[in-house]
């Protein structure tokens, strides 16, 4: 039943999946205390919290103005060197006041180390990269980052690398197949738990790009 | 993962595909394969978008995208520079995005019409081996016999191409003289899935090539 | 006199209730403990204290009223003794007291404390007596200093802590409306990740550049256009892992 609704999605080229997102920060003299907590409120409480290190490219690929721009995130572990992983989201639904978190759709793809060669060679070009640090955390099927964003200041150097801001990034998703709104309820409920050291909220994603632009 | 071989069988004058598919599917279980079901190997081309005048922007790159039954969960992408992207499933998904366009916008690939080529057929098991006897279709037009064999416990070629041969001979006779060229090229190195699927396009490629020269140019 | 023992009979009845009120929640709560333990926890432990406590202060209340006759005033005097078991005192007493004999009688009506209990509290009382009035002055001086020394060790600490709490609600705020959207846009946009590289305008001329790599191999090197890079040095490229 799941696999054929995949395959169904796959074929219609609908990404069969959507992540809720809520998104916040945390100070760096804080973030100790923070990953205490969520050391307490999640999974695994036992063991120690599970650190990754990656580098993250942004690559678009734009055509001519009659051409929709098409943009993949691509992250590379720099713990486990193998693991490549692309991501394409959908816009943001930002929804009324009634929902509680952004809803976009997303797919989520393990692919070799060939992806940036290939992703050169079909017209992609690298937008911009950061390295991110931090620590993730689950329950259930709640998903928690807490991430240091470095800036690289050579590109392609992950070793050469500034904070880009004082704080840490905290993203609280969950990624679930299209059509259950009550996750959001739950990601609701676990965020207040949070407060007040992190306020996680839903971040208005047309707004940020309306000001890059 | 084993080393694979995959050969194209040729079809005598005057005997249809079926009647060679049928003597080769006799002549393995005459030596004792078990058929374990069915398998397929298909391939998709996808050019630029030459229509948006993206000339200059998107560079006139071949994709192909391939599937192995043998590899269910994985999608295969070959660009014509020989680029080889091995990715989940789900990258079929990308792959649309990339070819249609949406809200009067165009796409940055269109599909080649007429491209998809596919080979299936029977799966057999004789011990350690796997051997596949596929009749390859292009736009549901019968192309050619194409026959794969698997020896499973071995991952370098060297080591086991004398047994592969020994078996392929068994039923193939000279088709299986020498190893296919990629895999001769690597012979002392690890046998990957993607070897096997860029045999297969080679194949499909060359299938291809046949049909455009055996018939005028349209 | 029949007035006097009317009221006193209404008191009596009025005692047994509030009595045998106290003993069914004492009974209630011997239940709890024995049964319960288990699960039983402080907070419900608690409320059957608060509620013996108010039984017996109203039972206090009864006995000192107006309305009751000074009980002191009233004799009782046993008139029957009797060594076989009595029935109709079993069911009186619910089963605790089966006979009411001479060894019994006694213990039952007694006035004063037991002998043992009797001596400590003598003892104590001539020890209180034994003390000058000096000796009392001082002792009562040094109670005081050591209970106003621990008020004041109270005292301050409990400042401190609401000092620490305000100070937490007043704290420096530990996430920053500013740094999560700078973080959410360099994610999303690039907004701040891009600024202080080099870029080279985007196409057209990076088709041009496309298209000159071979006769022009010094632009290829440019950082930002990484196809061309890829063109010009296929064996160079930045994320190629040797």
């Amino acid at each position: 039943m799941y696999m054929d609704q995949l395959n169904q999605a796959v074929k219609g080229g609908i990404a069969p999946f959507h992540e809720y997102l809520l998104q916040g920060s945390i100070v760096d003299s804080s973030k100790d205390v923070l990953v205490h907590r969520l050391r307490g409120l999640c999974d695994n409480a036992d063991s120690n919290p599970e650190a990754f290190h990656d580098h993250e490219m942004i690559f678009s690929l734009k055509g001519s103005p009659q051409q929709q721009p098409m943009t993949v995130y691509l992250r590379h572990s720099l713990i486990q060197t193998d693991c490549w992983h692309l991501r394409y989201v959908g816009s943001t639904e930002f929804g009324d006041k009634t929902r509680q978190t952004l809803v976009r759709s997303c797919v989520d793809i393990g692919v070799s180390d060939s992806i940036v060669k290939f992703l050169n060679e079909i017209g992609f070009k690298l937008e911009y990269e950061f390295v991110a640090k931090g620590y993730f955390f689950h329950k259930g099927r709640m998903k928690v980052t807490v991430s240091k964003l470095f800036k690289m200041n050579i590109q392609g150097d992950v070793n050469n690398i500034d904070p880009l801001t004082l704080s840490c990034l905290v993203e609280l998703s969950v990624v679930v197949p299209t059509g259950q709104e009550q996750v959001g309820e739950d990601m609701k409920n676990f965020a207040e738990q949070l407060k007040p050291l992190v306020q996680l909220e839903k971040v208005d994603h047309r707004r940020q790009q309306q000001a890059a632009t | 993962m084993g080393v694979v071989c995959v050969y194209a069988f040729p079809v005598p004058e005057g005997k249809s595909g079926q009647q060679v598919v049928d003597s080769l599917q006799k002549q393995v279980e005459l030596l004792g394969a078990v058929k374990t079901g069915n398998f397929s190997v298909d391939c998709e081309t996808y050019q630029a978008n030459t229509q948006a005048g993206t000339l200059t922007t998107t560079p006139q790159r071949l994709i192909h995208v391939l599937h192995n039954s043998e590899q269910p969960a994985s999608c295969f992408s070959v660009l014509d520079t020989g680029t080889t992207l091995i990715a989940d499933v789900l990258f079929d998904v990308l792959i649309h995005k990339l070819t249609s366009g949406k809200a009067g916008k165009e796409a940055f690939y269109q599909q080649r019409k007429g491209s998809k080529m596919e080979s299936k057929g029977p799966r057999y098991e004789l011990s350690d081996f796997i051997i596949k006897i596929g009749s390859v279709s292009m736009a549901s037009n019968f192309k050619g016999i194409l026959v794969e064999v698997e020896y499973s416990p071995c991952s370098v070629p060297t080591e086991c191409w004398n047994l592969m041969r020994e078996l392929m001979q068994s039923f193939m006779g000279n088709v299986a003289e020498t190893p296919p060229t990629l895999v001769k090229n690597k012979m002392d190195n690890f046998y990957l899935p993607g070897d096997t699927i860029n045999q297969y396009l080679e194949h499909f490629t060359n299938f291809r090539k046949q049909t455009v020269m055996g018939q005028p140019i349209r | 006199m029949q007035k006097e023992e009317k009221q006193l009979e209404m008191s009596l009845e009025s005692m047994i209730q509030r009595v045998s009120e106290l003993k069914n929640s004492i009974g209630a709560l011997i239940f709890k403990l024995e049964h319960e333990y288990e699960t039983l926890n402080w907070p419900s432990l608690l409320d059957n204290f608060a509620l013996l406590s108010g039984q017996l202060n109203s039972l206090g209340r009864v006995l000192k009223s107006d309305k009751v006759p000074s009980l002191k005033n009233q004799l009782l005097l046993p008139l029957l003794l009797h060594p076989d078991p009595d029935e109709n005192l079993r069911k009186l007493t619910e089963g605790r007291l089966l006979f009411f004999n001479h060894e019994i009688a006694p213990n039952y009506l007694r006035t004063k404390l037991e002998p043992e209990v009797e001596e400590k509290t003598q003892q104590l009382v001539t020890k209180a007596q034994q003390t000058t009035q000096e000796q009392t002055q001082k002792q009562l001086n040094n109670l005081n200093k050591v209970t106003s020394n621990l008020l004041d060790i109270i005292n301050s600490t409990r400042e401190e802590w609401d000092n620490e709490s305000s100070q937490k609600s007043s704290q420096p705020q530990t996430s920053s409306l500013t740094d999560t959207n700078a973080l959410v846009s360099a994610t999303l946009t690039g907004k701040g990740l891009k600024s202080n590289r080099t870029r080279l305008p985007e196409s057209p001329q990076a088709g041009m550049q496309q298209l000159q790599k071979i006769q022009n191999p010094s632009i290829s090197k440019a950082p930002s256009s990484i196809k061309t890079q890829i063109k010009a040095a296929s064996g160079g490229h930045p994320y190629q892992r040797t």
